[in-house]
């Protein structure tokens, strides 16, 4: 992607503003360092993030670190007890964090002005700081809203060494030593997910999936597991379907390492019985266009989770300018401002109450999803990212609250 | 002798002949003349005076040519010798025609060429190409005339168009829609035109090729006549007055900084409220404006949606919605009410419950800091026209660091548009209206619109 593509979306000026701050980055160079080129939506925004900085004229590089099999089975663990899963690391875990990131911090190529680590996989390398300084980051992805504390706390010796911290959801914040930042993670509209889809390609996906499309369809794009409540959101269906004619979607891949989301999908089928309405799809992996065009078809997009880290999945549904239901939990309420940019349910009756206003009055639900595009172009597109982590480079060198640029 | 007596009607018709035709043509010439000197009097174009300097002599020469041609067909002589004389005369006039032509092309060339301010090597070129076709043009007629091939020649010169042609591609549409733009005198040095394609700025020059416009991001921009000729332009006209000091506008990002503090209670909110720094009390009383700016002039405060929708309690969530933010100058001031309306509200209640009512668990009121990075942009505003034409295209972000954050949060009292326009134009009474704005009651694309509109009145 060029950045230029990007104008017609955000308009001439805020590209304009991009090329102002990058200007100020000149002659510096930013390595981001996590721990895999390809997987994951780390690599996944790193490498479209990327090109759009070297574009705007900042030297951006990309190196990842190296570990066995053991030691990302380790740093899994690390990342499923941020997440609050899971129970604390063993003896043996601890050593083989510390020997392979020992062992990166040899050998890994740490020159730049700016060190931008991701996640918690590399944060050993900032040991290095003492001997070589420059400016390091730290880059939390990871909702660490809840963690297992004892993983947390052997993890805060590497983070409190960090110059900066950035968190993606105000809870993920705690009190630190350093600065913190809040960069939310961002959607790009000119990815396979979001872009905009011809009428015959959305047809193309329904009658691929033999979806209907004669009624209004609700329409819920999740993983088959519990913290994303599909049962619930059936239950929901059938107390809209009383009074409302409309049909049900509920995609998702099941998680092949995890034997949990077969008895949820088990259980979804078995709630759904035999009703032709309902349609329950297990898509492949990656399939980008089918989501965007099961997305694009929908009258009213659901995410109806019982806990969520970010929860993008609604940017991406709000970017269709759909009206979108969605449990206020995780990142959700700052994507959704509850009768404006959508509607904020805490339980099956209040997404049941939210789906059938929005689909007896087709002028509120249009409302709504112009008013939530609206509002992911001005805060949750990839340009944004962008943006806010060319600001956060800039600060680093200043301490005050309000910064004059000449 | 006897010959002179002998053939003298022979010599006598020619001579008088030659005479009358003198007599009549110089007078023609001589009325024609006058009643020319009259008319290009009249006229404001200056090529008429080109067109007589340039033919008045050799016009006495077509007088005796015409006369003389009459003289040879009245004559005697065979008509060998006729034709012979009748081509050698009309040689001679062709070459005077040539020359006046080419005093008349180099005046027209000297007289537009300075208009367009072209270089003296451009008028140099073109005196000399108009020269070459004038008298390659004589040439083939004289060939033909004196019954010369000349097909070799014009296969030549059609190459020669040809290659001309090619090398003036560009430059020739350019010139003549330059002289198109001079004979429509619709476009002039100085007045502020906008093109549909975006470049605008006060016209600084009009060359023979193209207008020179000082652009609103700096600079001069040179656009082609063609493009003016052919694209929409608006023309605002005469150049406004001109400010003491320009306007530079800024932009403005924000990055949202964590400082880890929470509030579960009405009671931890108020008391972290009192002691945090004002960028938190900015935050949190402007960062629904800048989210949802395109939205809504509902202008929230994070406070009143958190005590409603987190505590639930909706008559204190009410009061700190009501807050009138534009009725402040100081951070400081601000945060006073907010927290004497928190406080005042924990007193009269019976029993504190709401002091201690919990929000729900992951749903505690986070406080953020504002850090405001502030860089200046390319556009500068001379006078009131750069001014609106600036706010047009001017970013969301930048007017809103000139309206809200400049007043409020760098304490200044006032938007920086209004005291530009009273300290540099001396427009006291426009700078009141736009003072007079309450940017919280706007959205801020309906902000720019009022701002263009109160501006658009005081220009007209």
């Amino acid at each position: 992607m060029r950045i230029d593509d990007y104008e017609p979306i955000i308009g001439k000026s805020s590209i304009e503003e991009l090329r102002l701050l990058a200007d100020k980055l000149s002659g510096k160079v930013i390595r981001n360092i996590n721990s895999t080129y390809a997987g994951g939506g780390v690599a996944e925004i790193l490498s479209r993030m990327l090109p759009l900085f070297n574009q705007l004229g900042v030297d951006a590089r990309w190196s990842v670190i190296k570990g066995n099999d053991e030691f990302f089975q380790v740093t899994k663990k690390i990342h499923n007890a941020l997440h609050g899963r899971g129970g604390p690391l063993s003896p043996q875990d601890i050593s083989l964090f510390k020997e392979t990131s020992q062992k990166n911090i040899e050998e890994i190529n740490l020159s730049g002005d700016i060190l931008f680590i991701h996640d918690p996989q590399p944060i050993a390398l900032v040991e290095k700081k003492k001997e070589i300084g420059k400016r390091w980051i730290w880059r939390c992805h990871v909702d660490v809203s809840q963690p297992i504390e004892s993983v947390w706390g052997f993890l805060e010796p590497w983070v409190t060494q960090y110059d900066a911290a950035v968190f993606s959801a105000p809870a993920f914040s705690r009190p630190l030593p350093m600065r913190q930042f809040l960069i939310s993670p961002s959607i790009d509209p000119l990815s396979d997910k979001n872009k905009g889809l011809p009428r015959d390609t959305i047809d193309a996906v329904l009658s691929k999936y033999g979806v209907p499309n004669d009624k209004p369809m609700i329409v819920q794009i999740s993983r088959f597991d519990y913290l994303k409540d599909p049962v619930g959101v059936i239950k929901a269906f059938k107390l809209v379907k009383r009074s409302i004619d409309c049909s049900l979607v509920l995609a998702g891949g099941t998680a092949t390492d995890d034997p949990e989301s077969s008895t949820v999908l088990a259980e979804v089928k078995e709630k759904a019985g035999n009703d032709p309405d309902i349609h329950i799809l297990l898509i492949p992996p990656d399939s980008n266009v089918e989501i965007n065009a099961l997305q694009r078809a929908a009258t009213v997009i659901l995410q109806k989770s019982l806990k969520e880290g970010f929860g993008l999945t609604v940017s991406e549904a709000l970017w269709k300018a759909k009206p979108v239901v969605a449990s206020a939990v995780g990142g959700i309420p700052l994507q959704v401002k509850n009768k404006f940019t959508g509607l904020l349910s805490h339980g099956i009756e209040g997404t049941a109450f939210a789906i059938r206003q929005i689909l007896t009055n087709p002028e509120y639900a249009k409302w709504l999803g112009e008013n939530g595009k609206e509002h992911v172009r001005h805060n949750f597109l990839i340009t944004r990212h962008l943006k806010e982590y060319l600001l956060l480079f800039i600060s680093l060198d200043h301490s005050e609250d309000v910064i004059y640029l000449s | 002798m006897h010959w002179l007596a002998e053939n003298w009607p022979d010599i006598i018709l020619p001579l008088v002949a030659l005479l009358a035709g003198l007599i009549v043509t110089l007078w023609l010439r001589r009325r024609a003349y006058r009643a020319l000197a009259r008319w290009v009097q009249k006229s404001k174009w200056k090529g008429d005076d080109i067109l007589v300097r340039a033919t008045r002599a050799p016009s006495i020469l077509w007088c005796i040519t015409f006369s003389a041609y009459l003289a040879v067909e009245v004559s005697k002589l065979s008509a060998t010798w006729k034709t012979r004389a009748g081509n050698g005369l009309w040689t001679l006039l062709l070459i005077s025609l040539a020359l006046s032509a080419a005093n008349l092309a180099n005046g027209l060339i000297a007289y537009y060429g300075d208009r367009f301010k072209a270089s003296e090597r451009t008028i140099a070129v073109s005196n000399n190409v108009a020269r070459a076709v004038i008298f390659v043009i004589a040439v083939l007629v004289l060939l033909q005339l004196w019954g010369a091939p000349t097909g070799a020649l014009l296969l030549a010169i059609g190459v020669a168009a040809l290659l001309l042609a090619l090398a003036w591609r560009d430059t020739l549409p350019n010139l003549l829609a330059g002289l198109q733009l001079n004979a429509r005198g619709r476009i002039k040095t100085g007045d502020y035109i906008k093109l549909e394609t975006g470049e605008e700025g006060y016209v600084k020059e009009m060359d023979w090729a193209h207008i020179h416009i000082e652009a609103l991001g700096g600079g001069v921009v040179s656009i082609p006549n063609r493009k003016i000729v052919e694209g929409t332009v608006v023309n605002y006209g005469r150049q406004l007055k001109k400010a003491r000091e320009p306007f530079h506008f800024f932009g403005r990002a924000h990055l949202k900084e964590l400082t880890g503090l929470k509030a579960s209670n009405l009671g931890e909110l108020v008391n972290i409220l009192k002691t945090v720094p004002d960028s938190i009390v900015y935050y949190h009383t402007h960062n629904f404006i800048e989210e949802h700016h395109y939205l809504t002039p509902e202008p929230a405060n994070d406070f009143s949606v958190w005590v409603s929708d987190a505590l639930g309690d909706e008559v204190l969530g009410e009061q700190l919605a009501a807050i009138d933010t534009f009725e402040f100058t100081s951070l400081a001031a601000l945060r006073d009410r907010l927290v004497s309306i928190i406080e005042e509200h924990l007193s009269q209640e019976a029993q504190p419950v709401n002091g201690h009512r919990d929000a729900p668990e992951g749903r505690e009121f986070r406080f953020i800091k504002s850090i405001s990075i502030i860089l200046p942009t390319h556009y500068v505003a001379h006078d009131l026209r750069e001014f609106v034409e600036a706010l047009r295209i001017l970013s969301l972000s930048s007017l809103y660091f000139h309206v809200f954050e400049s007043r409020l949060r760098l304490g200044k009292g006032q938007n920086d548009f209004s005291a530009w326009l009273e300290s540099s134009l001396d427009e006291k009474e426009l700078a009141q209206e736009v003072a007079r704005l309450d940017p919280y009651n706007y959205t801020l694309e309906g902000l720019r619109s009022s701002l263009i509109q109160l501006i658009e009145n005081r220009i007209k």
